[in-house]
Protein backbone atom coordinates (compact mmCIF):
# COMPACT_ATOMS: atom_id res chain seq x y z
CA UNK A 1 0.00 0.00 0.00
CA UNK A 2 2.67 2.77 0.69
CA UNK A 3 4.80 2.23 -2.71
CA UNK A 4 1.13 2.15 -4.17
CA UNK A 5 1.21 6.09 -3.17
CA UNK A 6 4.65 6.26 -3.93
CA UNK A 7 4.25 5.53 -7.65
CA UNK A 8 6.68 7.79 -9.06
CA UNK A 9 4.83 7.80 -12.53
CA UNK A 10 2.04 8.55 -11.26
CA UNK A 11 3.07 11.44 -9.54
CA UNK A 12 5.22 13.02 -12.72
CA UNK A 13 2.01 12.51 -14.08
CA UNK A 14 0.00 14.21 -11.72
CA UNK A 15 1.65 17.14 -11.19
CA UNK A 16 3.79 18.31 -13.87
CA UNK A 17 1.64 19.42 -16.12
CA UNK A 18 -0.03 22.61 -13.44
CA UNK A 19 3.37 22.77 -12.23
CA UNK A 20 4.76 23.55 -16.28
CA UNK A 21 1.77 25.63 -16.84
CA UNK A 22 2.08 27.51 -13.44
CA UNK A 23 5.74 28.25 -13.92
CA UNK A 24 5.47 29.52 -17.39
CA UNK A 25 2.40 31.71 -17.18
CA UNK A 26 2.80 32.78 -13.48
CA UNK A 27 5.76 32.45 -12.03
CA UNK A 28 8.60 33.53 -14.72
CA UNK A 29 6.27 36.44 -15.42
CA UNK A 30 6.61 38.01 -11.65
CA UNK A 31 10.32 37.32 -12.16
CA UNK A 32 10.58 39.02 -15.37
CA UNK A 33 8.36 42.15 -14.46
CA UNK A 34 11.05 42.73 -11.14
CA UNK A 35 14.19 42.66 -13.60
CA UNK A 36 12.97 44.47 -16.20
CA UNK A 37 11.83 46.98 -14.43
CA UNK A 38 15.13 47.59 -14.21
CA UNK A 39 15.94 48.27 -17.84
CA UNK A 40 15.29 50.38 -20.23
CA UNK A 41 13.01 48.58 -22.53
CA UNK A 42 10.89 48.93 -25.30
CA UNK A 43 9.64 45.34 -25.50
CA UNK A 44 11.98 44.52 -28.05
CA UNK A 45 15.13 43.05 -27.61
CA UNK A 46 16.52 43.28 -24.14
CA UNK A 47 17.00 47.00 -23.28
CA UNK A 48 19.67 48.65 -21.31
CA UNK A 49 20.46 48.19 -17.90
CA UNK A 50 19.31 51.23 -16.29
CA UNK A 51 19.16 50.21 -12.68
CA UNK A 52 16.89 52.13 -10.56
CA UNK A 53 16.26 54.80 -12.80
CA UNK A 54 12.80 53.97 -13.59
CA UNK A 55 11.54 54.27 -9.98
CA UNK A 56 13.83 57.38 -9.75
CA UNK A 57 11.38 58.52 -12.59
CA UNK A 58 8.54 57.13 -10.88
CA UNK A 59 9.13 59.12 -7.47
CA UNK A 60 9.51 62.47 -9.85
CA UNK A 61 6.52 61.78 -11.94
CA UNK A 62 3.49 63.74 -11.20
CA UNK A 63 1.12 60.80 -12.65
CA UNK A 64 2.28 58.89 -10.11
CA UNK A 65 1.45 60.73 -7.10
CA UNK A 66 -2.31 61.13 -8.59
CA UNK A 67 -2.40 56.73 -9.05
CA UNK A 68 -1.04 56.48 -5.72
CA UNK A 69 -4.22 59.18 -4.28
CA UNK A 70 -6.80 57.61 -6.86
CA UNK A 71 -6.13 54.26 -5.16
CA UNK A 72 -6.56 55.42 -1.73
CA UNK A 73 -9.42 57.22 -2.51
CA UNK A 74 -10.55 53.94 -4.79
CA UNK A 75 -9.70 51.44 -1.26
CA UNK A 76 -11.88 54.14 1.07
CA UNK A 77 -14.70 54.29 -0.60
CA UNK A 78 -15.17 50.65 -1.30
CA UNK A 79 -13.99 49.85 2.44
CA UNK A 80 -16.71 52.20 3.66
CA UNK A 81 -19.29 51.31 0.74
CA UNK A 82 -18.46 47.75 0.33
CA UNK A 83 -18.48 46.62 3.98
CA UNK A 84 -19.79 49.20 5.97
CA UNK A 85 -23.41 48.32 3.76
CA UNK A 86 -22.68 44.60 3.49
CA UNK A 87 -22.27 44.47 7.33
CA UNK A 88 -25.89 46.06 8.23
CA UNK A 89 -27.45 44.56 5.29
CA UNK A 90 -26.04 40.67 6.09
CA UNK A 91 -27.22 41.35 9.85
CA UNK A 92 -30.33 42.61 9.29
CA UNK A 93 -30.99 39.71 6.36
CA UNK A 94 -29.89 36.94 9.07
CA UNK A 95 -33.06 37.91 11.29
CA UNK A 96 -34.83 34.62 10.82
CA UNK A 97 -38.21 36.55 11.14
CA UNK A 98 -37.62 39.33 7.99
CA UNK A 99 -40.65 38.81 5.56
CA UNK A 100 -38.65 38.40 1.99
CA UNK A 101 -35.06 37.64 2.96
CA UNK A 102 -34.17 35.10 0.30
CA UNK A 103 -35.68 38.13 -2.33
CA UNK A 104 -33.15 40.87 -0.71
CA UNK A 105 -30.62 38.41 -0.93
CA UNK A 106 -30.83 37.42 -4.61
CA UNK A 107 -31.30 41.60 -5.18
CA UNK A 108 -28.13 42.16 -2.98
CA UNK A 109 -25.88 39.82 -5.17
CA UNK A 110 -26.92 39.52 -8.19
CA UNK A 111 -24.95 42.61 -9.53
CA UNK A 112 -21.65 40.54 -8.62
CA UNK A 113 -22.08 37.88 -11.57
CA UNK A 114 -21.93 40.65 -14.20
CA UNK A 115 -19.08 41.40 -16.48
CA UNK A 116 -17.25 44.63 -15.45
CA UNK A 117 -17.89 45.56 -19.35
CA UNK A 118 -22.02 45.54 -19.16
CA UNK A 119 -21.66 47.30 -15.63
CA UNK A 120 -19.31 49.94 -16.52
CA UNK A 121 -21.24 50.82 -20.05
CA UNK A 122 -24.84 50.44 -17.79
CA UNK A 123 -23.20 53.25 -15.46
CA UNK A 124 -22.41 55.34 -18.19
CA UNK A 125 -25.58 55.51 -19.06
CA UNK A 126 -26.70 56.06 -16.17
CA UNK A 127 -24.20 58.98 -15.26
CA UNK A 128 -24.78 60.49 -18.72
CA UNK A 129 -25.44 64.18 -18.23
CA UNK A 130 -28.52 65.01 -21.10
CA UNK A 131 -30.16 61.35 -20.92
CA UNK A 132 -28.92 59.45 -17.52
CA UNK A 133 -31.10 58.19 -15.12
CA UNK A 134 -29.88 60.12 -12.23
CA UNK A 135 -30.06 63.37 -14.04
CA UNK A 136 -33.51 62.62 -15.57
CA UNK A 137 -34.88 61.72 -12.04
CA UNK A 138 -33.26 65.20 -10.74
CA UNK A 139 -35.38 66.57 -13.16
CA UNK A 140 -38.36 64.49 -12.65
CA UNK A 141 -38.49 65.65 -9.39
CA UNK A 142 -37.66 69.34 -10.34
CA UNK A 143 -34.92 69.71 -9.37
CA UNK A 144 -32.25 72.24 -11.21
CA UNK A 145 -29.55 69.85 -10.02
CA UNK A 146 -27.47 68.67 -13.04
CA UNK A 147 -24.17 66.78 -12.28
CA UNK A 148 -21.13 66.55 -14.76
CA UNK A 149 -20.48 63.43 -12.74
CA UNK A 150 -17.50 61.99 -14.81
CA UNK A 151 -15.86 64.73 -16.38
CA UNK A 152 -15.76 66.62 -12.91
CA UNK A 153 -11.83 66.36 -12.32
CA UNK A 154 -12.51 66.25 -8.32
CA UNK A 155 -15.48 63.53 -8.79
CA UNK A 156 -15.10 61.71 -11.41
CA UNK A 157 -12.96 58.81 -9.32
CA UNK A 158 -15.21 58.81 -6.63
CA UNK A 159 -18.05 58.48 -9.44
CA UNK A 160 -16.31 55.40 -10.86
CA UNK A 161 -15.69 53.61 -7.11
CA UNK A 162 -19.40 53.91 -6.46
CA UNK A 163 -19.98 51.82 -9.34
CA UNK A 164 -17.24 49.12 -7.88
CA UNK A 165 -18.96 49.58 -4.82
CA UNK A 166 -22.21 48.76 -6.42
CA UNK A 167 -21.36 45.73 -7.73
CA UNK A 168 -19.59 44.36 -5.35
CA UNK A 169 -21.09 44.77 -2.57
CA UNK A 170 -23.55 41.91 -2.64
CA UNK A 171 -19.96 40.01 -2.42
CA UNK A 172 -19.27 41.27 0.79
CA UNK A 173 -22.52 41.05 1.54
CA UNK A 174 -22.25 37.47 1.28
CA UNK A 175 -19.24 36.69 3.13
CA UNK A 176 -20.39 38.44 5.94
CA UNK A 177 -23.79 36.64 5.77
CA UNK A 178 -22.49 33.85 5.32
CA UNK A 179 -19.85 33.97 8.64
CA UNK A 180 -22.90 35.02 10.88
CA UNK A 181 -24.79 32.07 9.66
CA UNK A 182 -22.11 30.14 11.17
CA UNK A 183 -21.93 31.58 14.67
CA UNK A 184 -23.10 29.47 17.25
CA UNK A 185 -26.87 30.37 18.62
CA UNK A 186 -26.27 30.66 22.28
CA UNK A 187 -24.17 34.07 21.84
CA UNK A 188 -27.37 35.78 20.86
CA UNK A 189 -29.46 33.80 23.39
CA UNK A 190 -26.92 34.83 26.20
CA UNK A 191 -27.44 38.49 25.20
CA UNK A 192 -31.17 38.77 24.28
CA UNK A 193 -31.28 37.29 28.73
CA UNK A 194 -28.84 40.08 29.29
CA UNK A 195 -31.49 42.33 27.50
CA UNK A 196 -29.27 43.68 25.27
CA UNK A 197 -31.03 45.56 22.72
CA UNK A 198 -29.81 44.59 18.73
CA UNK A 199 -27.79 46.95 17.71
CA UNK A 200 -25.84 46.67 20.70
CA UNK A 201 -25.88 43.28 20.56
CA UNK A 202 -24.51 43.06 17.18
CA UNK A 203 -22.10 45.75 17.89
CA UNK A 204 -20.61 43.94 21.29
CA UNK A 205 -20.91 40.40 20.23
CA UNK A 206 -21.50 39.69 16.36
CA UNK A 207 -19.25 42.23 14.78
CA UNK A 208 -15.77 41.01 17.02
CA UNK A 209 -16.75 37.58 16.22
CA UNK A 210 -16.68 38.32 12.49
CA UNK A 211 -12.63 39.42 12.76
CA UNK A 212 -11.32 37.41 10.46
CA UNK A 213 -14.10 37.79 7.99
CA UNK A 214 -13.80 41.27 8.10
CA UNK A 215 -10.06 40.75 7.88
CA UNK A 216 -11.00 39.01 4.12
CA UNK A 217 -13.02 41.65 3.66
CA UNK A 218 -10.81 44.64 4.42
CA UNK A 219 -7.94 43.28 2.32
CA UNK A 220 -9.70 42.30 -0.63
CA UNK A 221 -11.38 46.04 -0.39
CA UNK A 222 -7.96 47.73 -0.22
CA UNK A 223 -6.08 45.61 -2.60
CA UNK A 224 -9.14 45.46 -4.80
CA UNK A 225 -8.98 49.59 -4.89
CA UNK A 226 -5.17 49.75 -5.50
CA UNK A 227 -5.66 47.44 -8.38
CA UNK A 228 -8.52 49.62 -10.05
CA UNK A 229 -7.83 49.64 -13.28
CA UNK A 230 -10.80 47.89 -15.96
CA UNK A 231 -13.39 50.60 -14.42
CA UNK A 232 -11.41 53.61 -15.04
CA UNK A 233 -10.78 52.17 -18.71
CA UNK A 234 -13.86 51.70 -19.69
CA UNK A 235 -16.17 54.49 -18.18
CA UNK A 236 -13.32 57.49 -18.56
CA UNK A 237 -9.94 55.77 -19.79
CA UNK A 238 -8.19 57.87 -17.12
CA UNK A 239 -9.80 61.47 -18.14
CA UNK A 240 -10.34 64.08 -17.29
CA UNK A 241 -7.40 65.21 -18.13
CA UNK A 242 -5.43 62.06 -16.23
CA UNK A 243 -7.73 63.01 -13.31
CA UNK A 244 -8.65 58.85 -12.48
CA UNK A 245 -4.92 57.59 -13.36
CA UNK A 246 -4.35 54.68 -11.17
CA UNK A 247 -0.81 52.78 -10.63
CA UNK A 248 -2.17 49.63 -13.52
CA UNK A 249 -3.46 52.26 -15.40
CA UNK A 250 -0.38 54.10 -15.35
CA UNK A 251 1.38 50.73 -16.22
CA UNK A 252 -1.16 49.90 -18.81
CA UNK A 253 -0.41 53.11 -20.86
CA UNK A 254 3.44 53.15 -20.15
CA UNK A 255 3.81 49.82 -21.79
CA UNK A 256 0.49 49.42 -24.19
CA UNK A 257 0.42 52.97 -25.34
CA UNK A 258 3.86 54.38 -25.66
CA UNK A 259 6.20 51.41 -25.52
CA UNK A 260 8.19 52.05 -22.38
CA UNK A 261 7.98 48.38 -20.86
CA UNK A 262 10.83 48.81 -18.37
CA UNK A 263 9.20 51.65 -16.64
CA UNK A 264 5.26 50.24 -16.96
CA UNK A 265 7.14 46.82 -14.86
CA UNK A 266 8.80 49.42 -12.56
CA UNK A 267 4.67 50.73 -11.74
CA UNK A 268 3.73 47.06 -11.79
CA UNK A 269 6.33 46.19 -9.06
CA UNK A 270 5.75 49.20 -6.94
CA UNK A 271 1.67 47.93 -7.29
CA UNK A 272 2.94 44.67 -5.59
CA UNK A 273 4.39 46.30 -2.99
CA UNK A 274 1.76 48.59 -2.20
CA UNK A 275 -0.70 45.25 -2.07
CA UNK A 276 2.06 43.31 0.00
CA UNK A 277 2.04 46.20 2.32
CA UNK A 278 -1.37 46.73 3.25
CA UNK A 279 -1.78 42.69 3.70
CA UNK A 280 0.87 43.08 6.03
CA UNK A 281 -0.22 46.14 7.85
CA UNK A 282 -3.88 44.46 8.01
CA UNK A 283 -2.60 41.13 9.21
CA UNK A 284 -0.75 43.26 12.23
CA UNK A 285 -3.37 45.28 12.86
CA UNK A 286 -5.61 42.10 13.27
CA UNK A 287 -2.84 40.04 14.66
CA UNK A 288 -4.10 39.58 18.27
CA UNK A 289 -5.03 35.96 19.58
CA UNK A 290 -7.81 34.51 17.55
CA UNK A 291 -10.99 34.14 18.73
CA UNK A 292 -12.73 30.49 19.68
CA UNK A 293 -15.95 29.80 20.45
CA UNK B 1 -43.30 53.72 24.47
CA UNK B 2 -40.51 51.38 24.18
CA UNK B 3 -42.29 48.79 22.08
CA UNK B 4 -43.44 51.77 20.07
CA UNK B 5 -39.49 52.91 19.22
CA UNK B 6 -38.74 50.00 18.58
CA UNK B 7 -41.59 49.23 16.13
CA UNK B 8 -40.20 52.38 14.48
CA UNK B 9 -37.04 51.54 14.58
CA UNK B 10 -37.93 48.33 12.78
CA UNK B 11 -39.75 49.91 10.21
CA UNK B 12 -36.87 52.62 9.27
CA UNK B 13 -34.32 50.04 8.83
CA UNK B 14 -36.22 47.38 6.84
CA UNK B 15 -37.12 50.70 4.46
CA UNK B 16 -33.50 50.40 4.16
CA UNK B 17 -33.24 47.13 3.61
CA UNK B 18 -35.76 47.50 0.36
CA UNK B 19 -34.25 50.72 -0.89
CA UNK B 20 -31.20 49.27 -1.16
CA UNK B 21 -32.65 46.41 -2.87
CA UNK B 22 -34.56 49.12 -5.19
CA UNK B 23 -30.58 50.39 -5.71
CA UNK B 24 -29.28 47.51 -6.60
CA UNK B 25 -31.77 46.11 -8.79
CA UNK B 26 -32.96 48.76 -10.68
CA UNK B 27 -30.24 49.96 -12.84
CA UNK B 28 -30.63 46.23 -14.29
CA UNK B 29 -33.95 46.76 -14.77
CA UNK B 30 -33.92 49.79 -16.51
CA UNK B 31 -31.21 48.36 -19.03
CA UNK B 32 -33.88 45.55 -19.81
CA UNK B 33 -36.66 48.36 -20.00
CA UNK B 34 -34.79 49.82 -22.54
CA UNK B 35 -33.61 47.10 -24.31
CA UNK B 36 -36.78 47.26 -25.53
CA UNK B 37 -37.59 50.82 -26.39
CA UNK B 38 -36.67 53.34 -29.22
CA UNK B 39 -34.85 56.04 -28.71
CA UNK B 40 -37.92 58.63 -28.56
CA UNK B 41 -39.32 55.99 -25.09
CA UNK B 42 -35.79 55.93 -23.59
CA UNK B 43 -35.06 59.83 -23.96
CA UNK B 44 -38.22 61.83 -23.57
CA UNK B 45 -41.58 59.79 -23.42
CA UNK B 46 -41.22 57.05 -20.96
CA UNK B 47 -37.48 56.90 -19.66
CA UNK B 48 -38.17 55.31 -16.36
CA UNK B 49 -41.48 52.71 -16.87
CA UNK B 50 -41.92 49.41 -18.33
CA UNK B 51 -41.54 49.84 -21.73
CA UNK B 52 -45.27 50.41 -23.97
CA UNK B 53 -44.51 48.01 -26.63
CA UNK B 54 -41.75 45.33 -26.58
CA UNK B 55 -39.25 46.42 -29.28
CA UNK B 56 -37.73 42.77 -30.43
CA UNK B 57 -36.28 44.42 -33.17
CA UNK B 58 -32.95 45.12 -30.70
CA UNK B 59 -32.44 42.06 -30.00
CA UNK B 60 -32.70 41.19 -33.96
CA UNK B 61 -30.14 43.88 -34.88
CA UNK B 62 -27.65 43.77 -31.86
CA UNK B 63 -27.42 40.42 -32.95
CA UNK B 64 -27.61 40.14 -36.00
CA UNK B 65 -25.87 43.56 -37.63
CA UNK B 66 -23.10 43.48 -35.06
CA UNK B 67 -20.60 40.84 -33.88
CA UNK B 68 -22.73 40.18 -31.14
CA UNK B 69 -22.96 36.33 -32.06
CA UNK B 70 -19.52 35.84 -32.81
CA UNK B 71 -18.69 37.45 -29.34
CA UNK B 72 -20.93 35.12 -27.35
CA UNK B 73 -19.37 32.04 -28.78
CA UNK B 74 -16.54 32.66 -28.30
CA UNK B 75 -16.96 33.56 -24.67
CA UNK B 76 -18.51 30.27 -24.38
CA UNK B 77 -15.91 28.61 -26.20
CA UNK B 78 -12.93 29.95 -24.04
CA UNK B 79 -14.93 29.33 -20.83
CA UNK B 80 -16.13 25.64 -21.63
CA UNK B 81 -12.09 24.92 -22.40
CA UNK B 82 -11.16 26.71 -19.31
CA UNK B 83 -12.98 25.19 -16.84
CA UNK B 84 -12.07 21.90 -18.49
CA UNK B 85 -8.50 22.59 -18.45
CA UNK B 86 -8.65 24.50 -14.82
CA UNK B 87 -10.33 21.39 -13.37
CA UNK B 88 -8.30 18.50 -14.69
CA UNK B 89 -4.61 19.90 -14.07
CA UNK B 90 -6.21 21.10 -10.54
CA UNK B 91 -7.70 18.30 -9.54
CA UNK B 92 -4.39 16.02 -10.32
CA UNK B 93 -2.35 18.55 -9.10
CA UNK B 94 -4.60 18.52 -5.94
CA UNK B 95 -4.87 14.92 -5.84
CA UNK B 96 -0.92 14.22 -5.73
CA UNK B 97 -0.15 16.57 -3.23
CA UNK B 98 -2.70 15.49 -0.16
CA UNK B 99 -2.81 11.98 -1.04
CA UNK B 100 0.68 10.27 -2.64
CA UNK B 101 3.70 10.23 -0.56
CA UNK B 102 6.41 12.36 -1.97
CA UNK B 103 9.73 14.28 -0.74
CA UNK B 104 8.58 18.26 -1.85
CA UNK B 105 4.88 17.45 -1.75
CA UNK B 106 4.59 20.49 0.41
CA UNK B 107 7.00 23.06 -1.42
CA UNK B 108 4.86 22.61 -4.58
CA UNK B 109 1.20 23.20 -3.16
CA UNK B 110 2.73 26.21 -1.31
CA UNK B 111 4.21 27.21 -4.81
CA UNK B 112 1.08 26.80 -6.55
CA UNK B 113 -0.90 28.97 -4.15
CA UNK B 114 1.20 31.91 -3.96
CA UNK B 115 -0.65 32.79 -7.40
CA UNK B 116 -3.53 33.28 -5.06
CA UNK B 117 -1.57 36.43 -4.07
CA UNK B 118 -0.71 37.62 -7.45
CA UNK B 119 -2.70 40.53 -8.94
CA UNK B 120 -3.24 39.87 -12.70
CA UNK B 121 -1.93 42.86 -13.77
CA UNK B 122 1.43 42.73 -12.22
CA UNK B 123 2.29 40.17 -14.65
CA UNK B 124 0.61 41.33 -17.45
CA UNK B 125 3.35 43.23 -19.17
CA UNK B 126 5.97 40.40 -19.69
CA UNK B 127 3.06 37.61 -20.26
CA UNK B 128 2.01 40.20 -23.44
CA UNK B 129 5.93 39.56 -24.80
CA UNK B 130 5.70 35.76 -23.61
CA UNK B 131 2.65 35.35 -26.18
CA UNK B 132 4.12 37.23 -28.90
CA UNK B 133 7.65 35.65 -28.47
CA UNK B 134 5.76 32.16 -28.30
CA UNK B 135 3.73 33.31 -31.79
CA UNK B 136 0.39 32.47 -29.62
CA UNK B 137 -0.91 36.21 -30.69
CA UNK B 138 -4.50 36.47 -31.62
CA UNK B 139 -5.30 32.40 -31.01
CA UNK B 140 -7.62 31.05 -28.67
CA UNK B 141 -4.77 29.35 -26.62
CA UNK B 142 -3.60 33.02 -25.79
CA UNK B 143 -6.58 33.59 -23.37
CA UNK B 144 -7.55 29.93 -21.86
CA UNK B 145 -3.66 28.86 -21.52
CA UNK B 146 -3.15 32.32 -18.55
CA UNK B 147 -6.69 31.73 -17.58
CA UNK B 148 -6.56 28.30 -16.58
CA UNK B 149 -2.87 29.33 -15.10
CA UNK B 150 -4.58 31.92 -13.18
CA UNK B 151 -7.69 29.81 -12.06
CA UNK B 152 -5.23 26.92 -10.82
CA UNK B 153 -4.25 28.44 -7.60
CA UNK B 154 -7.23 28.80 -6.51
CA UNK B 155 -9.31 25.17 -7.56
CA UNK B 156 -6.08 23.35 -6.49
CA UNK B 157 -6.25 24.44 -2.64
CA UNK B 158 -10.41 23.99 -2.81
CA UNK B 159 -9.60 20.11 -4.06
CA UNK B 160 -6.87 19.82 -1.58
CA UNK B 161 -9.00 20.87 1.46
CA UNK B 162 -11.58 18.43 0.48
CA UNK B 163 -8.78 15.04 -0.48
CA UNK B 164 -7.65 15.49 2.94
CA UNK B 165 -11.01 14.80 4.42
CA UNK B 166 -11.32 11.48 2.71
CA UNK B 167 -10.26 8.15 4.23
CA UNK B 168 -6.98 6.31 3.11
CA UNK B 169 -9.89 3.17 2.98
CA UNK B 170 -10.15 4.34 -0.61
CA UNK B 171 -7.02 3.86 -2.04
CA UNK B 172 -6.47 1.03 -0.16
CA UNK B 173 -9.96 -1.00 -1.61
CA UNK B 174 -8.49 -0.21 -5.03
CA UNK B 175 -4.97 -1.19 -4.18
CA UNK B 176 -6.78 -4.86 -2.48
CA UNK B 177 -8.34 -5.01 -6.08
CA UNK B 178 -5.49 -4.95 -8.18
CA UNK B 179 -6.58 -1.34 -10.18
CA UNK B 180 -3.83 0.65 -10.88
CA UNK B 181 -3.52 4.21 -9.14
CA UNK B 182 -5.27 6.23 -12.16
CA UNK B 183 -8.17 3.49 -11.86
CA UNK B 184 -8.58 4.30 -8.18
CA UNK B 185 -8.21 7.84 -8.77
CA UNK B 186 -10.53 8.17 -11.65
CA UNK B 187 -13.22 5.39 -10.36
CA UNK B 188 -12.92 6.05 -6.44
CA UNK B 189 -11.59 9.03 -5.32
CA UNK B 190 -13.28 11.34 -8.01
CA UNK B 191 -16.77 10.47 -7.61
CA UNK B 192 -16.30 11.85 -3.67
CA UNK B 193 -15.65 14.92 -4.54
CA UNK B 194 -18.54 15.86 -6.89
CA UNK B 195 -19.79 19.00 -4.81
CA UNK B 196 -16.53 20.33 -4.88
CA UNK B 197 -16.35 19.69 -8.67
CA UNK B 198 -19.94 21.10 -8.91
CA UNK B 199 -18.35 24.37 -6.91
CA UNK B 200 -15.50 25.06 -8.78
CA UNK B 201 -17.39 24.56 -12.51
CA UNK B 202 -19.73 27.61 -11.86
CA UNK B 203 -16.31 29.67 -10.59
CA UNK B 204 -14.33 28.94 -13.02
CA UNK B 205 -17.11 29.46 -16.03
CA UNK B 206 -18.29 33.03 -14.40
CA UNK B 207 -14.36 34.40 -13.76
CA UNK B 208 -13.85 33.03 -17.76
CA UNK B 209 -17.09 34.22 -19.09
CA UNK B 210 -16.22 37.89 -17.25
CA UNK B 211 -12.67 38.56 -17.56
CA UNK B 212 -12.08 41.55 -19.23
CA UNK B 213 -8.16 42.84 -18.77
CA UNK B 214 -6.37 39.61 -20.16
CA UNK B 215 -8.66 39.34 -22.55
CA UNK B 216 -7.60 43.25 -23.51
CA UNK B 217 -3.98 43.21 -23.41
CA UNK B 218 -3.73 39.52 -25.44
CA UNK B 219 -6.60 39.44 -28.29
CA UNK B 220 -7.01 42.52 -30.75
CA UNK B 221 -8.57 40.23 -33.56
CA UNK B 222 -12.16 41.02 -33.98
CA UNK B 223 -12.78 37.32 -34.84
CA UNK B 224 -11.53 36.38 -31.37
CA UNK B 225 -12.82 38.58 -28.93
CA UNK B 226 -14.85 37.60 -26.13
CA UNK B 227 -18.36 39.24 -24.89
CA UNK B 228 -16.62 41.37 -22.21
CA UNK B 229 -13.81 42.95 -24.65
CA UNK B 230 -16.83 42.50 -27.68
CA UNK B 231 -19.23 45.29 -26.35
CA UNK B 232 -16.36 47.92 -25.11
CA UNK B 233 -15.49 48.53 -28.71
CA UNK B 234 -18.56 49.13 -30.09
CA UNK B 235 -19.86 51.50 -27.60
CA UNK B 236 -18.62 54.00 -30.12
CA UNK B 237 -20.93 53.55 -32.76
CA UNK B 238 -23.81 52.65 -30.35
CA UNK B 239 -24.07 55.51 -28.56
CA UNK B 240 -27.03 56.70 -30.91
CA UNK B 241 -28.30 53.48 -30.71
CA UNK B 242 -29.16 52.72 -27.09
CA UNK B 243 -32.45 50.13 -27.55
CA UNK B 244 -29.43 48.04 -29.19
CA UNK B 245 -26.80 48.65 -26.80
CA UNK B 246 -28.98 47.70 -24.02
CA UNK B 247 -30.08 44.42 -26.04
CA UNK B 248 -26.56 43.60 -26.46
CA UNK B 249 -25.64 43.85 -22.71
CA UNK B 250 -28.79 41.88 -21.33
CA UNK B 251 -27.98 39.22 -23.68
CA UNK B 252 -23.66 39.30 -22.52
CA UNK B 253 -25.59 39.42 -18.74
CA UNK B 254 -28.21 36.27 -19.48
CA UNK B 255 -26.03 33.10 -18.74
CA UNK B 256 -24.54 34.30 -16.06
CA UNK B 257 -27.86 35.49 -14.27
CA UNK B 258 -29.31 32.45 -15.71
CA UNK B 259 -27.11 30.81 -13.68
CA UNK B 260 -26.97 32.19 -10.53
CA UNK B 261 -30.69 32.02 -10.41
CA UNK B 262 -30.93 28.26 -10.40
CA UNK B 263 -28.02 27.81 -8.30
CA UNK B 264 -28.02 30.77 -6.34
CA UNK B 265 -27.06 28.60 -3.04
CA UNK B 266 -23.94 26.83 -4.92
CA UNK B 267 -22.33 30.11 -6.55
CA UNK B 268 -22.42 32.42 -3.74
CA UNK B 269 -20.43 29.13 -2.05
CA UNK B 270 -18.44 29.90 -4.80
CA UNK B 271 -17.44 32.67 -4.71
CA UNK B 272 -17.07 32.99 -1.24
CA UNK B 273 -14.87 29.62 -0.53
CA UNK B 274 -12.00 31.94 -0.97
CA UNK B 275 -12.72 33.35 2.05
CA UNK B 276 -11.38 30.27 4.33
CA UNK B 277 -8.42 30.25 2.53
CA UNK B 278 -7.00 33.89 1.54
CA UNK B 279 -7.15 35.65 4.75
Amino acid sequence: MHKYLKNKVAIIVFTLPALVVFSIIVFYPIIQTFYKSMFDWNGLGKGTFIFLDNYVRLLGDRLFYTSLRNGLIFAAVLVILQIGIGTFLALAVSDVTLKGRSFLRVTYFIPVVLSITVVCQLWLSIYNEELGLINKLMEQLGLSYRQHWLSSEKGAIYAIAVVNAWQYMGYHFALIFAAVKSLPEQYFEAARIDGAGKIKAHLNITIPLLYETYKFCLILAITGGLNAFANMFIMTNGGPGDATYTLTFLMYRSAFRVNEFGYGCAAAAVLVIECLLATIIINKLFGREQITY
Amino acid sequence: MKLIKSKISRIIYQTFLWIYSLISLYPLVWMVFYSLKNNDEIFVTNPFGFPTNFRIENYINAWSRYNVPRYFINSLFVAFVTVLGTIILSVMFAYAAARLKWRLKDVARIYITLGMFIPVQVIMIPLAILVRDLHLNNTYLSLIIPYIAFNLSFSTIVFYGFFRTIPYELEESGYIDGASIYYTFFYIILPTIKPALATMIIFVFLSSWNEFTMALILISKESLKTLPLGLLFFQGEFTTDWGAMGAAMTIASFPTILIYLLFSEQVENALTVGSSVKG
